[in-house]
């Protein structure tokens, strides 16, 4: 066969895939893959997802937490008229052009797992992923009630571990658990707050300074398991105890240490939910559905006490 | 009489410039939180740099050849994540010497690209850190490394014992930092390396060979990340694949902070670990006396210049000076 006939070949049976069924053809640009575990189980997730639905056709592209590539990969999926763009940004702001490009061809776009400012919301039809200011919310709650048992929501003092400054999921959390805090514990008092950058070292050794600095802390909240984690290492190696430990997003490390009774509690929220509620929110909008702008999947609360009822994180 | 002693201040400050601003940067943050200089706190300082540190030490030799390392960061990722990986599958004993072995190759690797193939080492170790980083997604799946069993190995001795009343780290550091030291000043390997760093072309022509000896300061350097690495390993037991992203730029502020050139030629590891030092007690002060952290990373600056400033200064005798 010769080339030529072999590109006429081919286009054909593009041509005809296209044709032939009612396939949605979905595109996902991700924000960094094999970044961490989380980001790695999530795309496993997503493919995974699609292939069990037989009506759609995903295109799986990862921008490696580079805007400009991500930019590039936006402009390659209006290129190729897909039916609809999931974007999980690398950048809230410097992907709203882009966004808008796709907007103005046409193809209706859902943010996925962290939002895009607020001055691309119009070009956006919905939005999937966690709401991390309930999350921070369930975070004081935890973090509260377990005090309330321990008779101590009078006086205990609380240090803040937060994620990477500057990050959409770090500010949330830490507005959801600080504005939370004083409604349902009034007397609990946040005493410091520093990031962690969601860096497990990194946390450590803030909480390694929080500890030389105050005699007396009784919870700490960080803004995920991993850092949260780091935090309890250092509380360890200066043999403190009795110290409460909150997080969110349960890591496999997190869950080992709440099974181990080190830790407290956290918030359950899983990838794979998170794919497949991105997908399924592209897909119903594809269908003609009416969602919400800000359609959340649910990330319920986890502590020592009802751990059982979920399975270890894989990630 | 009066004359001699001021020119026995003037060469003291000009000779040890840093240590004088490191000494007045402890005096004021005492003042600030008297906690700050109590044994526990300045342990626990020195304790956790001592990854950046060992890193530090090695990419000293880097610097005084004249030459750059930008992959040490993503280097120790590496050797942290493999570790770890095999810990749980070979045991301990033998994932050391194993991580060593995979760490030490590729310093050798930056070492052949730069010391015999005379590639610039700022494009081939700024290829490498990105190189290596994939590297270990490729290795990890991009999965968080856990051991498993966190409470029965005797891994975690290297990042959580104490010996001497000391916790380990910080005996690695200074046992690296002192052979390192009698490495750089009393051998003729380390003679060649400030030579080759001084003047590479006068080193050639004086018959050192310089291939083999900017070779050597990578494996060097690669040898200090594996023992960082393992560090970091032990302290934590668990580790995402970007623990040590970033760090490439610290270390490197905290050798030239101790006073290396980046054109090579200068430095020595007594001044490198005051620059360590100096970071380390930054950041850990900063957060006792607890500065709202946006207005951290400006203050870290500002303290930087400061040092560098006084440094500078000290060697000029004064302030300013119109020439360079």
């Amino acid at each position: 066969m010769t080339l030529r006939m072999t590109l006429i070949a081919s286009t054909a049976i593009v041509l005809a895939g296209a044709a032939g069924a009612e396939t949605m053809k979905i595109g996902i640009t991700q924000n960094n893959v094999g970044v961490d575990s989380y980001q790695t189980t999530y795309e496993s997730a997503f493919i995974a997802a699609a292939g069990e639905n037989s009506d759609v056709d995903a295109v799986v592209l990862d921008a490696g937490g580079d805007v400009a590539r991500q930019i590039a990969q936006i402009e390659d999926l209006i290129q190729q008229e897909v039916d609809a763009i999931i974007i999980w940004p690398t950048n809230g702001e410097a992907v709203i052009p882009a966004v808008r490009k796709a907007h103005q061809a046409g193809i209706p776009v859902v943010v996925t797992n962290s939002n895009i400012a607020e001055a691309g919301f119009d070009f956006v039809k919905s939005f999937s992923g966690p709401d991390n200011i309930t999350q921070g919310a369930r975070s004081a709650e935890i973090m509260c009630d377990k005090f309330k048992d321990m008779g101590i929501e009078g006086e205990a003092q609380v240090v803040h571990i937060t994620g990477q400054p500057g990050y959409t999921t770090a500010i949330e959390r830490a507005k959801g658990f600080e504005d939370r805090m004083p409604e349902v514990c009034p007397d609990v008092s946040i005493v410091d707050t520093q990031p962690g950058d969601w860096n497990r070292e990194k946390s450590q050794q803030v909480m390694e300074a929080f500890l030389v600095k105050y005699d007396d802390i009784d919870g700490v909240y960080s803004g995920d398991d991993n850092m949260g984690v780091g935090a309890l290492n250092a509380a360890k190696a200066a043999g403190r105890e009795g110290i409460i430990f909150v997080g969110a997003t349960n890591f496999a490390v997190g869950y080992e240490a709440m099974a181990a009774g080190d830790y407290w509690g956290s918030i359950y929220q899983s990838p794979v939910d998170d794919a497949e509620a991105a997908l399924k929110t592209a897909t119903d909008i594809l269908e003609g559905k009416e969602l919400p702008f800000l359609n959340y999947f649910d990330t319920p609360k986890i502590t020592q006490d009802n751990m059982g009822d979920y399975t270890k994180p894989v990630f | 009489m009066a004359d001699i002693t001021r020119q026995q201040i003037g060469s003291l400050l000009a000779k040890q410039g840093i240590l004088i601003a490191f000494v007045a940067f402890l005096i004021g943050f005492t003042i600030a939180n008297p906690k700050f200089l109590t044994p526990d706190n300045v342990l626990s300082v020195i304790r956790s740099s001592a990854i950046l540190g060992v890193m530090a030490l090695g990419v000293t030799f880097v610097v005084i050849s004249g030459n750059l390392d930008l992959s040490v960061g993503s280097m120790m990722s590496f050797s942290t994540i493999v570790v770890l990986d095999l810990h749980d599958k070979i045991g301990p004993a033998l994932a050391i010497p194993a991580m060593f072995a995979m760490t030490l190759a590729l310093g050798a690797l930056i070492g052949f690209l730069v010391g015999y193939l005379k590639l610039n080492s700022l494009i081939v170790t700024l290829g490498m850190l990105s190189a290596i980083h994939g590297l270990t997604l490729t290795y990890s799946g991009g999965k968080n490394m856990d051991i498993v069993d966190k409470e029965g190995t005797w891994f975690s001795v290297f990042g959580q014992g104490t010996a001497l009343g000391l916790p380990i780290p910080i005996l690695m550091f200074i046992g690296v930092a002192a052979l390192l030291g009698l490495i750089l000043s009393r051998t003729s390997f380390g003679r060649k390396v400030y030579a080759v760093g001084g003047n590479g072309t006068a080193a050639t022509f004086s018959g050192i060979p310089r291939a083999r000896t900017v070779f050597m300061c990578y494996l060097i350097s690669a040898a200090c990340v594996a023992t960082a690495g393992l560090i970091q390993a032990s302290r934590s037991l668990g580790s995402q694949n970007t623990v040590g992203q970033g760090l490439e730029l610290e270390v490197l502020a905290a050798v030239i902070l101790g006073g290396a050139s980046l054109l090579g030629g200068s430095g020595t590891i007594f001044k490198t670990v005051i620059g360590v030092l100096i970071l380390g007690f930054i950041q850990n002060g900063l957060l006792l006396i607890g500065l709202q952290f946006y207005v951290q990373f400006i203050v870290t600056w500002v303290i930087i210049i400061l040092a560098v400033w006084l440094d500078i200064a000290a060697k000029r005798g004064k302030l300013w000076s119109p020439i360079a």
